[in-house]
């Protein structure tokens, strides 16, 4: 995950041979990665920036071009990929009339049609309608997770990310920042604990004198970020019950992945 | 060989689905009917009435109704509008990956960049002889209809080896032309290059005639002897000269492919 400009599409490249690092190397799968990588790629699927196709030829054209450039035997490879990505309808349309949705389908297809290990993506979901986007998740988490595919996803789009990744990075002009487990990002998440009740100024001098110092959100609703009230909200429920203040609603809310990367984003600019 | 079969296959179908393909093809069989036209304004003058400007052009020195002066013509088309046309076509073949911003899905493949390279230069090769060739054949069927006087199998024989030394020479003038595509990523550089060198190669008589037989782009225009006497046919060094600038084109096409960083 990175903003724009933040070394994305740099580091796929990089990690593709198409551009030498300006200090360091780059490896996959323990190989050190040049323009010579040959076999290395064999494995490797891929999709940098907006897929581009040949313009004046077909879906299956452009499908059958890559099958051959991949050195497949099995011709059956292309309609294989056509059904997967549900291009069926527009297999003999021209690549150029082609909507942006089924252009990035065109270039998933391209980027697994040869069944690889790792499939390296670059803003797979652009352009894609809301429909498009849950379809290419649900093929993404089923190359992962049935057929064992490690999928390398670079993306702004936070929400989708924190929807299908399992490990994430976070890379800010030009440095990878923090790198962790999808569990361990819901610890650094901030937590808190969201009550609403009619009386909230009573409701506000009971939690205080507890020591739970409640603050109002923009909302309206009581904000607890205690860690003892977040690990214990049932406590909390009682304590407001028995002094008379029912809450309609006590809810413990995550820090969303959005918040959490421009606070980390932040912190960064501050300490810079 | 199966990696080169593969990626000749690509570019083949890239190039026969393309617009410019028939668009060259079509413009040089024009050329070559165009041709024989003129030679029948000069044999019936009538036919164009008062038009002054196509009967002045047929009755130039130009266009004269014998075979000799006619596969000359021919020859001098494929020196001039060949280069041209043989330019844009290797200009379009790289250039293309990189206008239409294809070329990420050539770089990371089982197959070396330089077997990409070398079938697209297979690729110009083949397409700028089929372009030579409808200007020849166009040429001589239209030149049979409009019965240029002196035909023979003997003299078409003759002035085809020349008509075939001038094409492989300028075509094979096109290697530091895809070179230029590729470094620029596009094609008007590559077909603003071949304007330039035609334009250098036609003013080098007038200015400094000596340095015609150093000049790479003039070459093929020496060895095929049209030129008159006052150039002689090219020496070893001018055809080191030209085949050094060919080598070094594919050379530095190569080297752009594989050293460059693609961005």
């Amino acid at each position: 995950m990175g903003l724009n400009g933040a070394g994305k599409t740099t580091t796929i490249r990089m990690l593709l041979g198409m551009i030498k690092p300006t200090s360091g190397e780059s490896y996959l799968k323990g190989e050190k990665i040049t323009a010579n990588s040959h076999k290395l790629w064999n494995s490797i699927g891929y999709l940098v920036e907006i897929p581009y196709s040949y313009p004046e030829l077909t879906i299956r054209e452009n499908l059958e071009i890559v099958r051959r450039l991949r050195l497949l035997n099995d011709s059956s490879a292309v309609d294989v990929v056509i059904e997967q990505l549900h291009l069926g309808r527009y297999q003999n349309r021209k690549a150029k009339n082609l909507s942006l949705g089924n252009a990035q389908r065109l270039g998933l297809a391209k980027a697994i049609i040869h069944k690889p290990d790792i499939l390296i993506l670059d803003e797979p979901a652009n352009g894609l309608d809301p429909a498009g986007i849950v379809e290419i998740r649900e093929l993404l988490h089923d190359l992962a997770f049935n057929k064992g595919v490690t999928v390398f996803i670079s993306s702004h789009i936070l929400s989708e990310i924190s929807k299908i990744a399992t490990r994430i990075g976070i890379i800010h002009e030009g440095r990878l920042i923090q790198e962790m487990d999808i569990d361990q990002l819901h610890q650094l998440r901030k937590r808190r604990l969201l009550i609403n009740v009619e009386d909230k100024n009573g409701a506000i001098s009971i939690l205080t004198k507890e020591g739970f110092n409640p603050t109002i959100t923009e909302d309206g609703f009581l904000k607890i970020i205690s860690a003892n009230a977040i690990l214990h909200p049932e406590n909390v429920n009682s304590l407001l019950v028995h002094s008379g203040y029912v809450p309609s609603l006590l809810k413990v809310e995550e820090e969303d992945l959005e918040s959490y990367f421009l606070r980390i984003i932040g912190e960064m600019d501050v300490i810079k | 060989m199966k990696e080169l079969y593969a990626s000749l296959w690509a570019e083949s179908l890239k190039v026969r689905k393309s617009q410019i393909f028939w668009i060259t093809l079509s413009a040089f069989s024009f050329v070559g009917i165009m041709v024989g036209l003129m030679v029948l304004v000069v044999k019936y003058p009538a036919l164009v009435g008062q038009s002054t400007l196509i009967s002045a052009k047929s009755s130039s020195s130009l266009f004269m109704d014998n075979w000799h002066s006619y596969f000359e013509l021919l020859i001098q088309l494929v020196l001039g509008f060949g280069l041209l046309g043989f330019g844009i076509v290797s200009g379009w073949v790289f250039g293309r990956e990189y206008v239409d911003r294809v070329v990420t899905d050539l770089l990371a493949l089982p197959i070396h960049r330089s077997t990409i390279v070398m079938s697209k230069f297979i690729i110009v090769i083949f397409w700028s002889f089929l372009l030579s060739f409808t200007i020849f054949l166009f040429g001589i069927l239209t030149g049979l209809a409009v019965n240029i006087a002196g035909w023979s199998i003997g003299i078409t024989y003759h002035y085809f080896i020349i008509f075939l030394g001038a094409s492989i020479l300028t075509i094979l003038l096109c290697t530091p032309v895809a070179f230029i595509a590729s470094f620029t990523r596009g094609y008007l550089a590559p077909v603003g290059f071949v304007i330039a060198t035609l334009f250098i190669t036609n003013i080098l008589p007038i200015g400094i005639p000596s340095i015609i037989p150093y000049v790479p782009w003039a070459i093929p225009a020496l060895s095929s002897g049209l030129l008159g006497p006052n150039f002689p046919y090219p020496g070893i060094i001018n055809y080191i000269i030209l085949f050094s600038y060919v080598i070094l084109g594919v050379i530095a096409t190569l080297a752009w492919w594989r050293f460059a960083d693609q961005t």
